[in-house]
Order: structure tokens, then sequence, then C-alpha cells
């Protein structure tokens, strides 16, 4: 079931700047999405654009079959966001703030701060529940912040930033929950950041976006498939003679692309070898022939692509195109 | 009103009663103007000398106006028609605060935005945050006259010995023009707020509903033009008609990308 749809969507702002061009994508009910792309490029943008709070200027897009600029409220009534822009009220309490919101969703008092207890709870603010906002650190409105945005059992969470400001384990804290939604709960999470290791520790499907313009989209699989095929295998061995080097150098082997010879540090035996393979398929082959021929092996991995590789390596290729 | 807009109205009544300086910068007017104002001129009007211009000045005053005591018909000129005058600076002091807080503060602190995101309309927003300012300018009113009433009826029954009886002006003030220009504070507050940056900045331009004011009481003290029941109730339905004009004009305006600029 799609839950979240963009469809050519467009925005220019009436300065003239393009924020969004034609990007189109769409979301599966119960994924972690990562809309990912630097500061300025068109990720928030979007969400307001999903959330009504401005039209497009072309295009379309949808939040649970609902069309935002025509049906804003029904939109938040199904989802929830957090943004940086977003805060509470610095005279009230946290417990306070959220009973408040609760009741702004539908939610009675007495169930409010039922949800708002539990969730305080999940999210390790319970000393803070009673104190005013204004008492506040960053770390703890944005996990109140959180709170409120799940709040009213949304069906989409969009999260701008979620872990902006928080200490690694309250940021691995949220990520957990996260997951439990998406997982547990068929919550659907349209996640925006510019962190891409972050998203890619979280994530179950990526798009990325810079200029307003979508470059790449789909799992981390087909992004490597698309973007940037093939791994590199690191090897780390010792005694390899030298007719194994020039042999793997010397192109003996067609399919080794790359030989790559460094230093091991920290004390470690050997060197690391770093050939670049097509396929898992490949790795025995070359185990089997530095062995046979006399080396010590002490390590053997593969690295694959990172999502920050990838995006780069997109980025890279778009600036080549345009000059 | 359903419950969201209700919660919404409540909490707009907290936010400004919990904010002491800005509550107690809101209170100091309707002190000023209904305690120590009026107990000025109740000291002024005993220890007067009995200055036979003043007698002249009573001469003038309508039949109406006159009573045996030119003490107590001075009372009652300043109570009847001075008063009132000043009197309406509360609710147009108290909406401009409240709405320029639940407004342009919401704003500044970005408060309104998480609003935006919740399922009400922006229209019921903006409807919930109007009445807010209104009822909220519209109690402040109310018990100020109340107060001044009980100090004032105290005082003349201590100092001149009898009560001054409220013309029936005050009922179409209290009732029609107190809620009319408490409305246009609002709304005119509400039309700044797009642009103001800030509380203070919002404010300021509420300080301009104060000229009209001040004209009349510059009348009432000159005797150009006497409030009598009838120009109050012209006035109030001048000033109704123009803040429903200016009430539909600002919700117009009110949409969220102007609001999130």
């Amino acid at each position: 079931m799609q839950t979240v749809v963009l469809d050519n969507l467009s925005k220019t702002y009436s300065g003239g700047k393009e924020a969004v061009k034609g990007v189109s994508l769409f979301l599966e009910k119960g994924e972690v999405f990562g809309f990912l792309g630097p500061n300025g490029a068109g990720k928030t943008t979007a969400v307001k654009l999903l959330n009504g709070m401005i039209a497009p200027t072309g295009g379309r897009c949808s939040v649970m079959g609902y069309d935002p600029a025509r049906e804003p409220e029904k939109v938040h009534a199904v989802s929830g966001v957090l943004t940086e822009h977003a805060r509470m009220y610095d005279h009230m309490t946290g417990l306070e703030n959220l009973v408040f919101y609760g009741e702004i969703f539908g939610i009675s008092r007495e169930e409010g701060r039922k949800r708002a207890v539990s969730l305080i709870e999940k999210l390790e603010l319970e000393e803070a529940a009673d104190r005013k906002l204004s008492a506040y650190s960053t770390g703890m409105r944005q996990r109140l912040s959180l709170a409120r945005a799940m709040l009213h059992n949304p069906e989409v969470l969009f999260l701008d930033e979620p872990t902006s400001g928080l200490d690694p384990e309250s940021a691995q804290n949220v990520n957990r929950i996260i997951r439990e939604l998406a997982e547990g709960q068929g919550v659907t999470v349209f996640l925006c950041t510019h962190q891409l290791r972050y998203a890619q520790e979280i994530c179950t499907r990526y798009g990325l976006i810079e200029a307003g313009r979508l470059l790449a989209g789909g799992t981390l699989q087909k992004l490597r498939e698309d973007v940037s095929p093939g791994a590199k295998l690191l090897v780390r061995a010792d005694h390899l003679p030298e007719r194994l080097l020039s042999e793997i150098s010397g192109n003996v082997d067609p399919d080794v692309l790359f030989l790559r010879k460094a230093r091991a540090g920290g004390g470690e035996h050997g060197v690391v070898l770093a050939v670049n393979i097509q396929s898992e398929e490949e790795v025995p082959g070359i185990i089997r022939k530095i062995a046979g021929a006399g080396g010590d092996i002490y390590e053997v991995s593969i690295s694959r692509p990172s999502l920050e590789d990838i995006y780069f390596a997109l980025t890279a290729k778009g600036k080549g195109e345009q000059a | 009103m359903n419950r969201a807009m209700y919660a919404v109205l409540r909490k707009d009544f907290r936010g400004i009663v919990s904010n002491r300086r800005l509550f107690l910068e809101m209170l100091l007017v309707p002190l000023v103007l209904t305690i120590i104002l009026p107990s000025i001129f109740v000291a002024a009007v005993h220890f007067a000398p009995d200055d036979p211009d003043m007698a002249k000045l009573l001469g003038l005053l309508p039949q109406d106006g006159r009573t045996d005591s030119p003490e107590m018909a001075l009372a009652g000129l300043v109570f009847n028609y001075i008063l009132p005058v000043f009197f309406l600076m509360i609710p147009i002091m108290t909406a401009s605060v409240m709405a320029a807080s639940s407004f342009v503060g919401e704003k500044e602190k970005h408060t309104l935005e998480t609003l935006l995101y919740c399922p009400l309309s922006v229209k019921q927003i903006f409807q919930a945050k109007v009445l807010a300012s209104f009822l909220f300018s519209m109690l402040v009113s109310l018990i100020s006259f109340i107060a001044m009433m009980a100090v004032l009826e105290t005082e003349m029954f201590f100092v001149m010995g009898s009560p001054v009886i409220p013309a029936a002006g005050w009922l179409v003030i209290l009732l029609l023009l107190a809620p009319s220009v408490s409305l246009i504070a609002v709304t005119l507050i509400v039309r700044g707020s797009a642009k103001a940056q800030s509380v203070e900045e919002s404010q300021q331009g509420a300080a301009f509903l104060i000229i009209p004011v001040i004209l009349l009481v510059a009348g009432q003290f000159a005797g150009i033009m006497l409030l009598n029941v009838w120009i109050l109730l012209g006035l109030s339905a001048v000033c109704m008609l123009l803040a429903w004009v200016l009430l539909q004009k600002a919700v117009g305006r009110f949409n969220y990308e102007t609001l999130l600029k």
C-alpha cells in the first residue's frame, strides 16, 4: 500500500528559487524512507508540501490518499511531524504540553495523559516530565517533540533531522523507537537528514536529493548496483611472494581490476591488499591464490560502498555532466 | 467551537496569565484607569474651590446632567462623560497585548508552526485565537468596571455621602462599544502579524488605536461633543461594522504561507 506519493512534485518560491524540481517517489506502509541531501537541498520544502503548509507549483502529492493542498487537516490527523522549527510551549511542563497537543488531536485529557506518560518513559524523560520546557536542553526538547509527533498514533511520521542535538545514547534509543514503530506498528517514516551514516543505520530505502532534484532512489542494494557496482576485498596478509603480487598487479587475472598495497597500522602483521571485485564468488579464488603462494592471511573482509560513497559518486557525476 | 479550539483558547488564556511581566503590564492600564484616575477625579471634585466659573460650566450642561449639588453634578459629569472614554482604552490595550502575544508571540517562538501541523483548519486556529483575545479583553474590561464601581461608589459614599448613578451610556459602552473596539484591536494586530517579527513591534502598531480615543477625551474636556447614548450607539454601530469588515479581511490573509514566512 502506497502511503506517501510524490508525483512530479515541484515548488518554486515567489522569489524564483526552485526548491523542489519534479520529484517523483512513493513510500510503502511500514518502511523507513531516508530523504537525504545537504542543507538547502529541498528536504524541508518537501515536508512542508506533504503537509500542506505550502502549495506545489507543479505536480501533486498525497498522504494516506489525502491531498495536502486541499485537505491539510486530514493529512495532519493521520501524520506526525517533527521539524526543527516546530516547537512547544516554554511556560508549560513537558507533560502539560503533550496533554495539550493530545486534546487538539481529539484525545481526552485522561487518555492523553496516559499516552504522554508512556511516551515520556519510552523517551527517558521521566525526570523532566513535570519541569517547564524553558528548563529543557536541546536534546530533551527534541525527544519531547518526537513524543508529541507520536502521541496520536499517526500512520505516517515526518521526521526532519530527528537525532539533531541528541547524545549518542539517546540517538540510539530514538532509532530503536523509530524501528519499532515501522516494523511493529506499520508506521511509514519519512526521514529527512543530511547525516548519511545515520540514515544508513536506520532507513530501509532512500531518496538522494540535491538542489531540489532527486538524484537516485531505492534500497542500498539497488543504489549500489545502479551507482557504484562491485565491492572491495580487503586482505591483510604477510609473506606474500613478489611473484604473486606481480601476478595480480600484472593483470594476470583479468578480474582483478585494482591492487593497492598499504602498511597495516597498530602493530598488526602484514600488508592490506585491496582488490576490486564484482561479486562474492571471486573471493575464494583470490584467497586460494594467496594461500597457495605461501602468504599468511590474518584478516579478510569485504568493503561495499556506503551511502556516503554513493552520494558523493552521484554528486560528482552530476557536476561532471554539468561541466 | 470544538474541543480542540477550546483547548487552544484555554492555552492562550493560560499563556498570558503565566507570563508575569506581560500580565502585570496588562493590568497596569486598567488599574490606573479604573482605580487611580477615578480616585483622583473624586478628590479633585471634592476639594475644588467654589469657583464661579465652575458654576457657569455646570450651567452649560445638558438638563439631565444637572443636580442640586454642584459637587454631585461635577462628579456625574466626570463619571458619565470623561471616564467612559478613558475606559475604552482597557479593551483596546488588553486585546492588543493578548493578540500580539497569541499571534506574533507564537510565531516568534515557533510554536505556531506546531499548531499548524495539528488537525485544525487554519480558520479554526484563527477563530480560537481571536476569540481568546476578545474574551480575555472583555473579561478584564468587566472586572475593571466592577472594580471601578466598587471603589468609586465607596469613595463617593464616604467623601460626598451619596453614590453616583451610572448613565445608560455605560451600558452601551460595556455591551456594544467595548466589544467592537476590542475586535478592531485584535484584527489589526492579526493583520500586522504577518509582517511583525516581534511582540513589541506588533504592539507598537496597536498604539495608533489609542489616537481616536485621545481625540474623544479631548472632545469631552473641550466640550466639543458630549457623549450621550445616541452618539455612543452611533459610534458602536460604526465600530461594529468596521470590526466585521476587518475580521473578514483578516481571515482571508490568515493562511499557512503568510504565517510561516
